[in-house]
């Protein structure tokens, strides 16, 4: 099992500093740099290439946040740590599917990593309560929220594209949607 | 204050939008009223939260991206489990694997060098008169030279010896099959001298064990005096054996002194019995005659370390012959005759049904 990685692997400090300064192009090696782990791992240990992307995904989540929040220490490498959350994450699925985790095919060394795994699950939480919200918050409520909070459009953007005849009617219609968000995410 | 302004407002309070006389007129407001004060903190919960959500919607974004640039089917070619049953169980199992194969392995060590401390020096030596017999007969040649006379009317002399016992009252006699192997015809001789001839009915070279019928039909003996005996013997039983290592029977004496035979055969007993060649085949008997074994040999280095097939194979012997051409076989597990007796009295009890074996080939 010597195959290289074809792409170059970024150095552990490239990815933090680059996680830092939002720098896309770090993101994209980190990604192509260890994603043939993370795959053999999953694959050999009962799982498919689509969950190898869901778990390497949401291991780069926790370690983007973790650099984010300026919570990651490099004390170990960055392979080790990407590994172990990996690791982590998809035992815990095994376990939720009834599929036993005693017979695990490990390719590296493992690190203890429950409290970050454990954070991001919590994290998650939240996310799927919010994604939820939304899916049923319906249109153009749902546009419109996403289009103010996550892609940062201005009212005034906002009332052009939905031909609001003033800003006015516009705000009173966010407002509405987001009293109905809001009731959504906090009573689910 | 409308509703909306006061969202508006709280707002963007939270995102730091209002101007300093704003921010401290909404705190005093905010100070005083705990229903503002609670709206103040739900919607911080509620930004953090929409923060959150839209920074992992744009992160998955780009994770999506730099995921479609991979070429994911080469990758999962040659990562995949390999396709072999036995790599794959090895790669998941390699510490279980591991595992059995140390205790395997200790095992292996451990009955090695059991067997090694329990080897015996010696090896094994079949008991009949096969050397002595040479060693007459070639005596008989320089005789012969010697005295320069004819000897064309002259018997041919046994080449080997040995001893069998009666195992039904019309003629069926137990021996060793190492004693008529090779033969070409085989002979019995009773204690008073009288010679019967014998063909081998079922041998069993595994157990060392051969069943011989006298072809005389008119042959009979009264009822068998002694029986097979069902369990096994323990250390230290006193046992005895009657035997031709010479023309006139002989009684051997002594006690079984392991439960197995040379380098830990299960099938044998050990017994302390001084044997010579001719003993072999001779019947095995505890203090209340019944048959615990066949005398098959004795280690060569050793005197006194006699081996003795167990009386249950030659039970199995029997059971392989038609059963209704058996007439009053030998007892299984019964109570013998000759319990209760002297050691002469059951020598002389049981002396009639003990043969010397003579081969010819």
């Amino acid at each position: 099992m010597n195959i290289k990685f074809n792409n170059q692997v970024p150095t552990d400090r490239e990815v933090v500093l680059g996680i830092l300064n939002n720098s896309e192009e770090a993101l994209n090696k980190l990604y192509a740099a260890y994603f043939p782990m993370v795959l053999q791992f999953i694959l050999n240990n009962s799982g498919d290439e689509d969950e190898a992307k869901d778990v390497y995904q949401e291991t780069i989540i926790v370690l983007y946040n973790k650099v984010k929040e300026g919570s990651f220490e490099l004390s170990s490498k960055l392979k080790t740590y990407i590994y172990s959350v990996s690791r982590r994450i998809w035992l815990k699925k095994l376990t939720q599917r009834n599929k036993k985790t005693s017979n695990i095919a490990d390719f590296e060394e493992v690190l203890v990593v429950d409290d970050d795994v454990e954070q991001h699950e919590q994290k998650d939480l939240q996310f799927d309560k919010m994604q939820e919200a939304l899916e049923n918050l319906g249109e153009p409520c749902k546009t419109i929220i996403q289009d103010f909070y996550i892609h940062n459009l201005s009212m005034q953007d906002i009332c052009e594209k939905f031909g609001y005849t003033n800003a006015d009617n516009a705000k009173t219609q966010k407002y509405k949607c987001l009293q109905r968000l809001k009731k959504l995410f906090f009573n689910n | 204050m409308r509703e909306a302004d006061l969202e508006a407002i709280i707002e963007d309070y939270l995102n730091d939008k209002l101007n300093t006389a704003e921010r401290e007129a909404f705190e005093q407001l905010r100070k005083n009223d705990p229903i503002i004060d609670h709206k103040v903190v739900a919607h911080k919960v509620f930004l953090d939260a929409m923060a959150q959500y839209s920074t992992v919607v744009k992160l998955k974004e780009q994770l999506n991206y730099a995921h479609s640039q991979i070429d994911v089917d080469t990758l999962v070619e040659a990562y995949k489990p390999h396709p072999s049953k036995i790599v794959q169980l090895w790669r998941n199992n390699k510490a279980a694997i591991a595992v059995a194969a140390s205790f395997l392995i200790l095992a292996m060590i451990s009955i090695y060098s059991i067997q090694n401390n329990s080897k015996q020096a010696g090896s094994f030596e079949a008991m009949s008169r096969d050397l002595a017999q040479l060693k007459r007969s070639q005596n008989n040649l320089i005789r012969n030279i010697n005295s320069k006379n004819s000897s064309t009317n002259r018997t041919p002399v046994a080449r080997y010896g040995g001893t069998g016992f009666a195992v039904s009252a019309n003629g069926y006699i137990a021996t060793n099959y190492h004693v008529i192997s090779g033969a070409d015809s085989v002979y019995v001789q009773n204690n008073k001298g009288v010679s019967y001839k014998v063909k081998a009915i079922y041998t069993d070279s595994q157990n060392d064990i051969a069943i011989l019928k006298i072809t005389d039909k008119s042959f009979n003996l009264p009822g068998l005096p002694y029986a097979i005996r069902r369990g096994l013997s323990g250390v230290g039983e006193a046992v005895f054996t009657l035997g031709f290592p010479k023309d006139d029977i002989v009684l051997g004496d002594g006690y079984v002194s392991s439960k197995t035979g040379i380098d830990g055969d299960t099938l044998a007993y050990q017994v302390a019995i001084p044997v010579n060649p001719g003993n072999s085949g001779g019947p095995l008997l505890d203090n209340n005659g019944n048959i615990v074994g066949i005398i098959n040999g004795k280690e060569n280095k050793t005197d006194g370390a006699t081996f003795a097939v167990k009386s249950k194979y030659i039970m199995e012997a029997l059971n392989a012959i038609p059963q209704d051409s058996l007439s009053r076989k030998v007892t299984y597990g019964k109570k013998s005759q000759l319990q209760g007796l002297k050691r002469n009295k059951q020598v002389e009890r049981m002396q009639d049904y003990v043969f010397m074996i003579k081969v010819y080939n």
